[in-house]
């Protein structure tokens, strides 16, 4: 019993920040109808820059985590503005292998600013154990699913409430109508990805402080990909939730049938999730007519 | 001045080409091929066993996604599993190695069916997503497999002997990689002047209008995953005897993006572009350190420390650029350069 709710805890821990990358995915699939391989990379390159901040004023929490926000922002703007804005109408294919162009070009960068090695993130927090029952949880962890929660409400309020929030599903629904409203794309193009690249970061930092910082952790990206997938790629709150279940599935099944599992249980879930119900749980139904 | 061509009955219409000098540059492109494992370097001779192996995946991949678009990004995995039939058929169950080209071809082409199935409700993005999760799948199952494939350990595989002749030497090796790289460039042009293949290209275009005209989309879409994967297969087998060992990491995930970068870079759906493709991507890291080395030492030092990561991000800025600038690919560029050769100075 106690070794399940372990289980879980670190899955639902694990699941946050699956469930942050996958918020970031669904995002701009939302506002710009493209998936973006290259979001692993930009939650690598985040916590990379938060890990340079924070050895540089000796670990203060708070400047660390403006730093990272500001990088993240200026990191999304830089790469709609000088990469995907020229790619506008061209073919769904084009523009996704451009992203996958940039994930590799990010990729590498890694090894040329920093270096190949493993790195400790330390700001002071996140690494102290609190124990219940006899079952231990890494302070970093609840942050992180607190995190989670509270981004969820936020973008919930934030697209249910504000101006800007209702202007992105706008454009989301239906951009050339929304275009005539006197909305402008390209401005709603650049916030997502501006949004996307906060989210992404946030995990990566999340992922960083509580685990390690390697040049490997841009496939958290790829382990993203099934919540989204699971949540609906349309569907932003959906991705979160979706996360935190991929999260639990992995766990569960590494615990209990074999590390190999845990590698691809989600992929194996994507392959059922796709069969069975292709719009994720959360997400809209794509209607076609001929 | 040539002025266009006029097909005047169907046989015409299909031909492999009508043009003698095609047929005579051919000629002249193989016998130097032939020629060259005598003359080149054991060093340029690697690249030249690299390109043709390169090109016979290619054209696999181009199958898929040149001609049927259905965007693939676990083209690794059936490279993976053709290399692993191969070593497992013949180094470790000594069959004849033809027999291990056999399985290389077809096992793959058998798991493509499990892939291809989803794939026959899914478009677009959400099947590359599977053929991804595909990839990552088959890597867990082939170390998981610990009895028939030795896990994480490898399999050690040795140069083949075909019909009593040896390709144990390096210059024996390419003859047989260029045997292969004919072989399925002949088969894939064949098949796109098929009636086969001018169903895949019509469900690229149109799914709907194809299935309108009577092509059975779904037996046409698994027809495309079977073919396609069989003859990644054979390139994975020729890529593991090449490298000489077996494993897991010998099949990195970036050989999927690689193979992608090729068929963009080349032409997305030409055989001519996956050729031309081929050359530019694999010469490209080694042209471009020769370039640089030109200019400095120190940019020499930093090609030998970091040259696998300077070769992915080449690979990123060339898909990148291509898509921006030239979307139609190597092939685009030439039809461009022809058709102004043609004409000059009129511009059309």
């Amino acid at each position: 019993m106690q070794y399940l709710v372990q289980l879980l805890i670190s899955g639902l821990a694990i699941g946050a920040i699956y469930g942050l990358i996958a918020m970031g995915f669904a995002l701009i699939y939302k506002s710009t109808g493209l998936v973006n391989f290259a979001q692993g990379e930009m939650t690598m390159i985040v916590a990379y820059i938060a890990w340079s901040i924070s050895t540089s004023v000796d670990g203060n929490p708070f400047i660390v985590a403006i730093g990272a926000i500001i990088a993240a922002v200026a990191l999304g703007l830089v790469v709609e503005r000088v990469v995907m804005r020229p790619m506008l109408g061209e073919p769904v294919f084009a523009t996704v292998m451009v992203t996958i162009g940039l994930a590799v070009i990010l990729r590498s960068s890694i090894n040329f600013i920093w270096d190949a090695y493993p790195h400790d993130l330390d700001i002071g927090f996140g690494r102290g154990i609190l124990r219940a029952g006899g079952i231990g949880i890494r302070t970093g962890q609840i942050a992180v699913i607190a995190t989670l929660l509270a981004l969820l409400a936020a973008i919930w309020a934030f697209f249910r409430y504000s101006k800007f929030g209702v202007a992105m599903r706008a454009v989301a629904a239906d951009d050339r109508t929304a275009l005539l409203m006197g909305i402008s794309a390209p401005r709603v193009h650049a916030a997502a990805w501006a949004a996307s690249s906060v989210i992404a970061g946030i995990a990566g930092v999340f992922f960083a402080i509580s685990y390690d910082l390697s040049p490997a952790m841009f496939q958290l990206g790829l382990k993203a990909f099934p919540a989204t997938i699971l949540g609906g790629l349309d569907a932003v709150l959906g991705s979160g939730v979706g996360g935190l279940l991929i999260g639990i599935t992995e766990n569960l099944a590494g615990g209990y049938l074999g590390s190999g599992m845990k590698e691809v249980a989600g992929f194996l879930m994507i392959i059922v999730v796709l069969m069975v119900r292709p719009f994720g749980i959360f997400g809209e139904r794509d209607i076609e007519r001929v | 001045m040539r002025t266009r061509d006029y097909k005047q009955t169907y046989r015409e219409l299909v031909a492999l080409t009508d043009s003698v000098p095609v047929w005579l540059w051919s000629a002249i492109l193989i016998a130097a091929l032939i020629i060259a494992p005598h003359i080149l370097n054991a060093y340029t001779l690697s690249f030249l066993t690299i390109i043709l192996i390169t090109v016979v995946g290619v054209l696999g991949l181009n199958i898929l996604t040149g001609y049927t678009g259905l965007i693939s990004l676990g083209h690794v995995g059936f490279l993976v599993t053709g290399a692993y039939a191969y070593a497992v058929l013949v180094s470790k169950y000594q069959m004849p190695p033809i027999v291990g080209f056999l399985g290389a071809g077809v096992i793959p082409a058998l798991a493509s069916l499990i892939v291809g199935a989803p794939s026959l409700r899914l478009k677009g993005l959400y099947l590359a997503i599977t053929t991804l999760a595909f990839s990552f799948i088959i890597n867990t199952v082939i170390l998981e497999a610990r009895t028939v494939t030795n896990g994480a350990r490898g399999i050690a595989v040795k140069r083949p002997e075909l019909f009593g002749i040896s390709f144990e030497s390096e210059a024996a090796f390419t003859y047989l990689c260029l045997g292969f790289a004919v072989l399925t460039l002949f088969a894939t042009l064949n098949i796109r002047r098929s009636r086969v293949g001018r169903a895949f290209v019509a469900i690229r275009d149109n799914d709907i209008a194809a299935r309108v005209m009577g092509i059975n989309l779904h037996t046409y879409k698994l027809l495309a995953f079977v073919t396609s994967a069989f003859i990644t297969g054979i390139a994975g087998a020729l890529y593991g005897i090449y490298l000489s060992f077996v494993s897991v990491e010998g099949f990195p995930f970036l050989l999927s993006i690689e193979a992608l970068a090729i068929l963009i870079v080349g032409g997305l759906g030409s055989a001519l572009g996956a050729v031309l493709g081929t050359v530019f991507i694999v010469l490209l890291p080694e042209a471009t350190r020769l370039v640089f080395s030109l200019f400095s030492t120190q940019m020499d030092a930093l090609f030998s420390t970091g040259a696998q990561e300077l070769k992915s991000m080449l690979y990123g800025v060339v898909i990148i650029l291509f898509l921006r600038f030239q979307p139609r690919g190597l092939v685009g560029l030439w039809h461009d350069v022809k058709r102004t050769w043609v004409h000059w100075p009129l511009r059309y």
